[in-house]
């Protein structure tokens, strides 16, 4: 059955006001081939619109944003992340390929596939940068390094290509 | 004692400078920082690119490719050479070929093709909207006279909702899909006309055939589903379960023993689609189709589809059903978003036949007795068998034994056909895509009965189907 869970990174058609910034910040380091807007109840010709949902306009803007907002929380971050992208499986809406993703994660959705697209490489980086982050704020302190690499690590192991569907001991199958 | 004030004093020397970071944690970092550039410089690439098949097999695969000819040779009596001209409207009395005879093949149930008040309601409504729709439901297409259809049939049918296709073949073939997905399973009837098959094909679900009307068979089928569910109840939690059937099945003539089938439903919790194209104007009292026939709570059913091409004599199709099953389709019906609507003259063309239906719920009972008294008329041929029910208007006549090549048996029957055609009793053969059907039937001709039909006509025309196969299956 299809997830209830909402799409990742808030609405993407909201922070349009904020375009012309990314493109005059110079983009980021990744040679990002961002997409257009995702037409959100429009006719379109994209089968699952769920693949193209990191690649539209805006979207990596309000992830960092959104990031930002929780950084109060650090935990919840790749927690939720984790959730949204690794846990959640199908798509919020009907899509004309019969259900085809209805067994796939968001990640494993993600440009249908497709490894190493400019999405996913924004997705593995982001959390690397947050730990970098983190790891300083809390002056490697022990503790705190031992929960940060594991969920790091959490977060980075599903992202591999080696374990594109993999269902470690049959949990989150069906 | 003397130690505590410089241990004091040392920790507090050692807060004032900055916290070294520990040796593992810089490599872990390097790790990372080398991790990401890696990804940097990747390429994308799709997973399960490889094939295979090697460069010399690729190779040799496109030595050995013959390329088919354009136009491939077919056999001069292939039926799309020799074709029947029809003049005039396929009603009671046809013009075929310039002969006049009397037609016994096409689906005119309740001689509702040529009644003059469907005409009128028609060409009134041709004057009033034009011929076409020009548009899909969701696009300006959608007028006062199909809402009027959809109520009218949802009431005929005492459902709470009906949903109007604009071609029949779709309708079935669009309702399937738009419920049973990848992973889902559906029990279907080996007899199961092509529309349900190209549904199904649609839908990409796992299709498992029962044999026909064998509630056995279907009750094995769902016992080993319901053991393979009990192993993995995960799946079967996300998986939906459906059976697909026909009322009065268009390959046989016979009935599907609807009672089992609902009690079957209760028992593996699986959802019946009942496909009521030849049933529906033609079984019950009413004319409300098998369920109707068998006395079965309609709410019971949970998809009645059907095609207004037969008994209605309109075009198009319907769905009816609960509401909240009826309104999924009016977005992921694929037949429904994205055709263009029916004509308002067949719409209002349907409501009169409707109507008509509803004044004189005496055909059915007329229809019935024809139907049987042909069905016996037509018992002890040599050489040809009855396959059908008494009271189905639509039955076939089987070779009882088979030449052994389906082109010989396909050419013998043609011969009764044409003989028959001759003697002007129109009938005709029962046409499939050979190649594209899942299970065959063998080659019949395929009488249909409607109440236009006088009783000396049928005594006629069995007199005929007789005389002329004992003169060609000698």
């Amino acid at each position: 059955m299809c997830c209830h869970g909402l799409p990742v990174g808030g609405s993407p058609s909201s922070p349009g006001c904020f375009v012309p910034l990314i493109q005059k910040t110079g983009g980021l380091l990744l040679t990002a081939e961002r997409g257009g807007r995702m037409n959100v109840g429009t006719a379109h010709s994209e089968v699952n619109p769920n693949t193209r949902v990191m690649n539209s306009r805006g979207i990596w803007l309000s992830y960092v944003l959104a990031i930002g907002l929780l950084h109060v929380v650090l935990l919840s971050i790749p927690f939720g992340m984790y959730i949204f992208l690794h846990t959640v499986k199908g798509t919020p809406f009907e899509t004309p390929d019969q259900g085809k993703a209805r067994l796939l994660t968001h990640w494993e959705q993600m440009d249908y596939g497709v490894q190493f697209t400019a999405s996913r490489k924004f997705l593995t980086i982001t959390p690397i940068v947050l730990y970098f982050l983190t790891s300083f704020y809390t002056k490697y302190d022990q503790i705190h390094f031992i929960l940060n690499t594991v969920s790091l690590m959490s977060v980075l192991i599903p992202k591999l290509p080696q374990l594109h569907g993999v269902r470690i001991f049959g949990i989150n199958k069906y | 004692m003397l130690r505590v004030p410089s241990r004091i004093g040392k920790r507090t020397h050692v807060r004032g400078c900055r916290r070294q970071a520990p040796a593992y944690h810089l490599i872990l970092e390097g790790i990372l920082i080398l991790w990401i550039i890696r990804l940097l410089f990747s390429k994308t690439y799709k997973l399960q690119e490889r094939s295979d098949l090697t460069v010399k097999e690729k190779e040799e695969l496109i030595e050995e490719w013959q390329p088919e000819p354009l136009v491939p040779p077919v056999p001069k009596d292939h039926p799309a050479l020799n074709y029947n001209i029809v003049s005039g409207p396929p009603s009671h009395k046809i013009v075929v070929n310039g002969k006049e005879c009397i037609n016994f093949a096409s689906f005119n149930f309740l001689g509702l093709l040529d009644n003059p008040r469907v005409k009128a309601a028609a060409l009134a409504s041709l004057k009033k909207y034009g011929v076409g729709t020009c548009g899909p439901r969701g696009f300006y297409g959608t007028f006062d006279v199909h809402l009027d259809l959809e109520d009218r049939l949802a009431k005929f049918m005492k459902t709470e909702e009906a949903i109007i296709y604009s071609y029949g073949f779709a309708t079935i073939a669009s309702a399937i899909p738009a419920y049973s997905k990848r992973g889902d399973i559906v029990f279907v009837d080996r007899a199961a006309c092509f529309a349900i098959q190209k549904g199904l094909q649609a839908s990409r679900s796992d299709i498992k055939l029962f044999k026909h009307n064998d509630m056995a068979d279907l009750e094995r089928l769902l016992k080993e589903q319901e053991i393979e569910d009990q192993k993995n109840p995960r799946k079967a939690r996300v998986t939906r379960r459906f059976i697909v059937v026909e009322g009065l099945y268009m390959n046989t003539g016979t009935i599907c023993p609807l009672p089992e089938l609902v009690k079957l439903k209760y028992k593996y919790k699986a959802r019946i689609f009942l496909e009521e194209s030849l049933s529906f104007g033609v079984l019950g009292e009413h004319g409300r189709g098998v369920t109707e026939h068998y006395g079965i709570n309609i709410d019971d059913i949970d998809l009645i589809s059907a095609n207004m091409e037969n008994a209605l004599a309109s075009i198009g199709g319907f769905c009816c059903g609960r509401s909240f099953v009826i309104d999924h389709q009016r977005l992921s019906g694929q037949g429904y978003c994205f055709s263009a609507s029916l004509p308002p003259l067949l719409a209002a063309a349907a409501i009169e036949a409707l109507n008509i239906m509803e004044e004189n719920p005496g055909i059915f009972a007329v229809l019935k007795e024809k139907c049987r008294q042909i069905h016996k008329a037509l018992q002890g041929i040599s050489g040809l068998k009855v396959v059908g029910e008494s009271f189905s208007p639509a039955f076939h006549l089987q070779l009882e034994e088979s030449t052994g090549s389906r082109e010989q048996d396909v050419r013998l029957l043609q011969e009764i056909v044409d003989q028959c055609m001759n003697k002007n009793i129109a009938l005709t053969q029962a046409r499939y895509l050979e190649k594209e059907e899942k299970c065959l039937p063998p080659p019949s001709i395929r009488v249909v009965v409607t109440v236009e039909q006088t009783e000396e006509e049928l005594v006629r025309a069995a007199s005929t189907i007789k005389e002329v196969a004992q003169v060609v299956l000698l």
